[in-house]
Formats: structure tokens, C-alpha cells, sequence
């Protein structure tokens, strides 16, 4: 579903990413782990479309189409999700305009029917009770005056509610207290499917005893040093990052 | 003589007679104020507050000429409320809906009797200061006829009153509309002004509308400036508020070769406060200037001004807030708020806050910023596949959504809003 063949990128000159190989198939979660600083969320920024990194090598395929030439909306269209690690708040357009548009968006490109206003508030009701957020949020700004937690879990029922075909998690666990880790992964265990793939960016292993996943990989210096199954999170929680010959905290930028 | 573009003077064919259908006391004012503008100079790029503007004031021989009144209207805004119809500067009663409510009048100037006449004459032009509003020294020679509204003391009116201004530019012309509203003591009424055109020839459409607040009056004010690109607008609007009067107004205005407003609020009386918020949006090489004045003359009087402009392509917006507090205006208020959204590199913003202070125990507070989209939350809104047109278009109205909230009439705010969005949409063709 999703290759990245030898993906080199930098930013403002400096190369971040220095040959990333990763193949993702539809039902599969992978969690990518590293030290600050490794080029986790860079990873997730450019796959996301995001312009402020260059590609300089390298290859992203998603069903052997070039995600890199699509701009950002249409691999929105196409199925990319990003929750982002710092949602912005967008004062002025309302979450509920905000989700309406994505959604007709997607349907429309999907060939569905765009929902109608009624369609629409009971999808959002329904889905803002399975992420635990009060449905009078709908009327507020995009995330405005939204807590970290409340944030979160705005990305994870925004991932619900569009249906992505891969969903990629920036750091979705930084700043959360334990019952909030629990509705955003539970929201997240929800997604799961096979049809659908999920891309967790952590430091932590800790979101990973919630949402376990199908295989780890540890992205340190740009590249992915060591790969493996679920057991390889709880090697690292118990030995860091050392065993590895990585430091943590290596090339913080 | 052929004077076209910043004459310095204007040119004398504007000063032909007007108001022959109006009691003799109001042809008696024309003709006096017609006399005093003889030679009267018009904005140069030198006049201060015409500076930025006087370069898309573009007057023809032509455009001295009234535009007929045929008594009848094109289409409007039809909205659940009162109306009236004004055709080129003349109320039309078949078109309008005079609404038949105790102690409320309202009458065609061309309808006052003598005596009516003559107070009203002695009262045109008291709110407006007609050295820094020059432009409507023209309209108090020229209007055909006005509008007239009185509301006796505790008089309510439950409805919007609309007044649909049409511009019927199928010739080359002017017109002059004229608006006068009597508030009396704790009266109230929400009165909404709809400036719109028909016909595609050059006309100036030169406004003027006062409001007279006595104690505890409540005048909600909604002016829509509407016109086609033919027209070129240059209107003002006078207030002055008695003690505890509240003057609530909102302007919306899309650009056009030339679009001028100068808003004029006079605090009068301890406890009077005023609301003046103004949304206005310009593109192609289109041009907006608003131009507003709050004189705190008494003590504990409290003002709040917003406004916010929306430039695209090359097109020009122009803001300058004046608040003067007079030196016995201890215990004012005020505070006043630009903002500005450039949304190309070849579009322009001028804003100029101006305070004057001469009292020394008040609390003021004023700010202008000039900015651009968000770029990350434009990558956010994109990110979920909203298509980029739409995700700016969002952007940009989240910028004046909060003053088109304001609008106390769902009925105008609906419809603003759907025109906002349709005008900014078309600004983002290219993205």
C-alpha cells in the first residue's frame, strides 16, 4: 500500500532524513521509535505534503502511484491521514464547518453524496462521544482554547470521521494524562481495520501498550537501524536506546 | 470647460438646482448651500484626509446631471420587515411599505409641511462636520428629496425598517440620497441601509444620513454598500447621542472604483456609548476607504470600534479612526480595533488610528495590524482534503466572521455572509 524507498530530505540545507525503507500493508501497524531528533516527525511531515522539507533522494509510492507529486489535499484524498503532534487553532472557521467541508470533500471524491446538514451533526455527534469530547465543541473555533488532551483527540475523530486509508500518528501520546491516553487509543484501536493501515510516531513505548502494534522500527540519524515485532518496544523500554549504539537524544535539531 | 480627473474645483455643472418638488423651506437650503459651492475645491492628493483616495475620484461633466427618478425599483434584498424604496434619490410610496406604528413617522421629505419643513432644514447637516466630510456639502445641494423618520418618545419599532437606495444608472448621472432620523427620548428602531445599483453607465452616488439620539435612544444602523462597479460612492453618516443613547452600527462595503464612508459619532451627554463595526473587501484594482470620527465631548461615555479590511489582487483599503476625547470627557472609554488581511503581494492597506486626548482620567486603547493567511493553518485545513480555494476562502471569512455575527438582523447577516464568502471565493480563482 505504502513503499518509501530511499527517502532523503532536508531542511534549510541540513539533510534530516538519510535513506528511509519502509513498506506498509493495508491491516498493518507499524510504530516508528527513536530519540528526539532522529527525523520521526519529518518522516510524517513529508508524507503529509508538508513543503517546508525538501526531498532530495528517493521514492513514496501509495499503490505504486508517486505520493510526492500530489499536493497536500489530494493526498488527503487519496487517503493519507496526519494527526498532528501541535494542532493549530484556527479561530473564526467552526469545528463543525471545519469537519463539514473535509468530510463533503472526501465524500465528494470518494463519488459519495455529500451529507447533509442533519446527516452531518448526527456523524459528528456520534463520533465526538466515541473520543469523549463534549458535542457543544462543534460550535467553537478549530481547536481554539482546546486543552493538549482535547487536541488529540480532535485529530483522532477528525481520522475517524474521513475515513483515512493510512493514518499517521505524530507523537499523538506527547502531553497526555493516562485516561486520555486511553480514549485516544482506544479512538485509534478503532480505526484499526484491514483495510486500513496506521503509522504511529512515538518516543514513548508507553502509547504502545494501548495500540499494539505489528512491527517497531527504530529510526535513529535519519535511518531505520533496527526493525522487529512488538517485543522490540519492550527491549527498548527496558534497555533505551543504548544496546542499539545510538545515544538518546542524538543530533537533537 | 472640461474638468475630469482631480479637478481643482468642482466643476460648476454640479451645481445646478435641485429639489423643485420639496416644500420651500428645504429648496431654500439647497439653494443657499448650492451658492456656497461655488469654487469649492475638491480632494487633491494634498488634502490630508482625502490623500490616499483622491486619485480614484474621477467626476465628469456628465456625472453632474441628476439621474431621473422613473418611480420604480429594480430588484433589492427583499427581507420580513418594513420597507422603502428611494430611486435615485427619490422615495418611491408604491414600492415602499410605510409602516402605520404610534408615534412613529415616517415621511418623504417632498411630503413635510411647511412648518415640518422648516425644522428640518434648520436641522440637516447638524451631526456631520463639513470640513472633514467635504463631499457632503454636494448632497445638501443637491438631493431630490429624503426620508424622514421620527420616533416620539418610547416609540419602538419591532421591525427592521430597510431602506433600499437604487441607483439607477442607465445614463450617466449623479444621485443623492438623504436620510434624517429623529430618535426621541428611550425610543428605538433597527434601520438598515441597502445601497445597490442597476445599469452599467459611470453615476456618483453621494449619501448622507444623520441620526439624532435624545436620551436613552436605541438605533441599531446596518449600511450595506452593494453597488456595481460602474458607480463610484461617497457617502457619510452623522450621529449624535444624548445622555445613556446607544448607537449600534455595521458596515459592510465591497470595493469599486471609488468607495467612501466617513462615520461621525458625536457623544453628546454622560452615559451615551456607540458600537462601530465595519467590515470592508476589495479586489481587482477595486478601492475602499473608510474614514471614521468619535468626539467624546462629555464625561463617561464609552465607544468600541472594529474594523477590518480584505485586500486581493491590487486593489486598495484604506482605514482612518479618529477619537478625539474633549478635555471634559473625564471617565471615557474607548477603545478601537483595525485589522487587515493583504491577500496578494500587488494589493495595498493604509491605516491611520488617530487619538487626540485632552482629558486625564480615561481609558483608551487602539491597534492596527496588517497580516497575511496563516500558512500552517492553511496546510492544516488542505491536509484534510479541503480544497485550497475553499481552505483560504475559510480563512479569510474567519477573518471578519466575528463582526458579520454582530449583525443583529439574521435575516441581512445570512445573505452578507453568503456575498462575503462569494466575493473572497473569487479572489482565490488562480490558487
Amino acid at each position: 500500500m505504502l513503499s518509501i524507498r530511499n527517502l532523503h530530505a532536508s531542511v534549510e540545507g541540513k539533510e534530516i532524513l538519510k535513506g528511509i525503507n519502509l513498506d506498509i500493508k493495508p491491516g498493518e501497524v507499524h510504530a516508528i521509535m527513536g530519540p528526539n531528533g532522529s527525523g520521526k516527525s519529518t518522516l510524517s511531515a513529508i508524507l503529509a505534503g508538508n513543503e517546508a522539507y525538501e526531498v532530495t533522494d528517493g521514492e513514496v509510492l501509495l499503490d505504486g502511484n508517486n505520493l510526492l507529486e500530489l499536493a497536500t489535499e489530494e493526498r488527503a484524498r487519496e487517503g493519507i491521514f496526519l494527526a498532528f503532534q501541535y494542532p493549530v487553532e484556527i479561530p473564526g472557521v467552526s469545528n463543525m464547518q471545519f469537519l463539514r467541508t473535509a468530510v463533503n470533500a472526501m465524500r465528494t471524491h470518494r463519488g459519495k453524496e455529500e451529507l447533509s446538514a442533519v446527516e452531518f451533526m448526527k456523524l459528528a455527534k456520534e463520533t465526538s462521544k466515541q473520543v469523549d469530547l463534549d458535542p457543544e465543541f462543534l460550535k467553537r473555533g478549530v481547536n481554539e482554547g482546546f486543552s493538549g488532551g482535547e487536541k488529540k483527540r480532535n485529530e483522532i475523530m477528525q481520522a475517524l470521521m474521513l475515513e483515512p486509508r493510512i493514518a499517521i500518528l505524530d507523537e499523538t501520546d506527547s502531553g497526555l494524562d493516562i485516561d486520555a491516553l486511553k480514549v485516544v487509543s482506544d479512538g485509534v484501536n478503532a480505526l484499526r481495520s484491514p483495510e486500513r493501515a496506521v503509522l504511529m510516531v512515538t518516543h514513548y513505548q508507553r502509547l504502545l501498550n494501548h495500540i499494539v502494534p505489528d512491527y517497531v522500527h527504530v529510526l535513529a540519524g535519519g535511518k531505520i537501524v533496527k526493525s522487529g515485532g512488538r517485543e522490540l518496544a519492550l527491549e527498548l523500554e527496558e534497555r533505551g536506546y543504548g544496546w542499539l549504539g545510538i545515544k538518546d537524544e542524538v543530533e537533537a535539531s | 470647460m472640461v474638468m475630469t480627473k482631480a479637478a481643482p474645483t468642482l466643476n460648476a455643472d454640479f451645481l445646478e438646482a435641485a429639489g423643485s418638488n420639496l416644500p420651500s423651506p428645504l429648496q431654500t437650503l439647497l439653494a443657499q448651500r448650492g451658492k456656497a459651492l461655488v469654487d469649492m475645491p475638491l480632494p487633491t492628493r494634498r488634502t490630508e484626509n482625502w490623500k490616499y483616495s483622491s486619485r480614484y475620484l474621477q467626476l465628469s461633466d456628465a456625472m453632474a446631471s441628476a439621474l431621473p427618478s422613473g418611480r420604480k425599483a429594480g430588484p433589492a434584498l427583499a427581507f420580513d420587515g418594513y420597507h422603502v424604496v428611494i430611486h435615485n434619490g427619490v422615495v418611491v410610496p408604491e414600492a415602499s411599505d410605510f409602516p402605520d406604528i404610534d408615534g412613529i413617522e415616517i415621511l418623504s421629505f417632498a411630503d413635510l409641511d411647511d412648518i415640518a419643513a422648516q425644522q428640518l432644514a434648520e436641522r440637516l447637516d447638524n451631526t456631520l462636520d463639513s470640513n472633514a466630510v467635504q463631499m457632503s456639502r454636494l448632497n445638501t445641494a443637491r438631493f431630490e428629496d429624503g426620508l424622514f423618520i421620527r420616533l416620539k418618545p418610547n416609540a419602538v419599532m419591532e421591525k427592521p425598517l430597510f431602506v433600499i437606495c437604487e441607483t439607477d444608472a442607465h445614463a450617466t448621472g449623479s444621485v443623492y440620497p438623504r436620510i434624517y432620523v429623529e430618535a426621541g427620548t428611550n425610543s428605538q428602531m433597527t434601520l438598515v441601509e441597502e445601497y445597490m445599483s442597476t445599469g452599467t453607465e459611470p453615476a456618483l452616488v453621494n449619501t448622507v444620513s444623520e441620526f439624532s439620539l435624545a436620551d436613552g435612544a436605541n438605533i441599531t444602523s446596518v449600511r450595506l454598500s452593494l453597488e456595481g462597479t460602474n458607480t463610484q460612492h461617497i457617502g457619510a453618516t452623522g450621529a449624535r447621542l444624548l445622555a445613556n443613547a446607544r448607537f449600534d452600527s455595521h458596515c459592510v462595503g465591497f470595493g469599486g472604483p471609488l468607495r467612501r464612508h466617513d462615520l461621525q459619532v458625536r457623544l453628546e451627554a454622560a452615559g451615551a456609548e456607540c458600537r462601530l463595526n465595519g467590515v470592508a473587501v476589495t479586489q481587482g484594482k477595486q478601492h475602499y476607504d473608510n474614514h471614521t470620527t468619535i468626539e467624546h465631548v462629555a464625561p463617561h461615555c464609552n465607544s468600541e470600534e472594529t474594523y477590518r479590511n480584505i485586500a486581493a489582487d491590487e486593489s486598495h483599503a484604506i482605514f482612518n479612526g479618529r477619537i478625539h476625547i474633549h478635555k471634559d470627557a473625564q471617565k471615557s472609554n474607548a477603545n478601537m480595533s483595525n485589522k487587515n488581511l493583504l491577500l496578494s503581494t500587488g494589493a495595498e492597506i493604509d491605516t491611520k488610528p488617530e487619538l487626540e486626548i485632552y482629558a486625564d482620567d480615561v481609558k483608551c486603547a487602539h491597534g492596527a495590524t496588517i497580516g497575511r493567511l496563516d500558512e500552517s493553518a492553511l496546510f492544516y485545513l488542505v491536509s484534510r482534503g479541503i480544497d485550497r480555494r475553499e481552505a483560504n476562502t475559510l480563512l479569510s471569512m474567519a477573518f471578519i466572521n466575528e463582526l458579520i455575527a454582530q449583525i443583529p438582523v439574521e435575516a441581512v447577516r445570512e445573505t452578507v455572509q453568503a456575498r462575503l464568502n462569494q466575493f473572497i471565493e473569487q479572489t482565490f480563482k488562480g490558487a
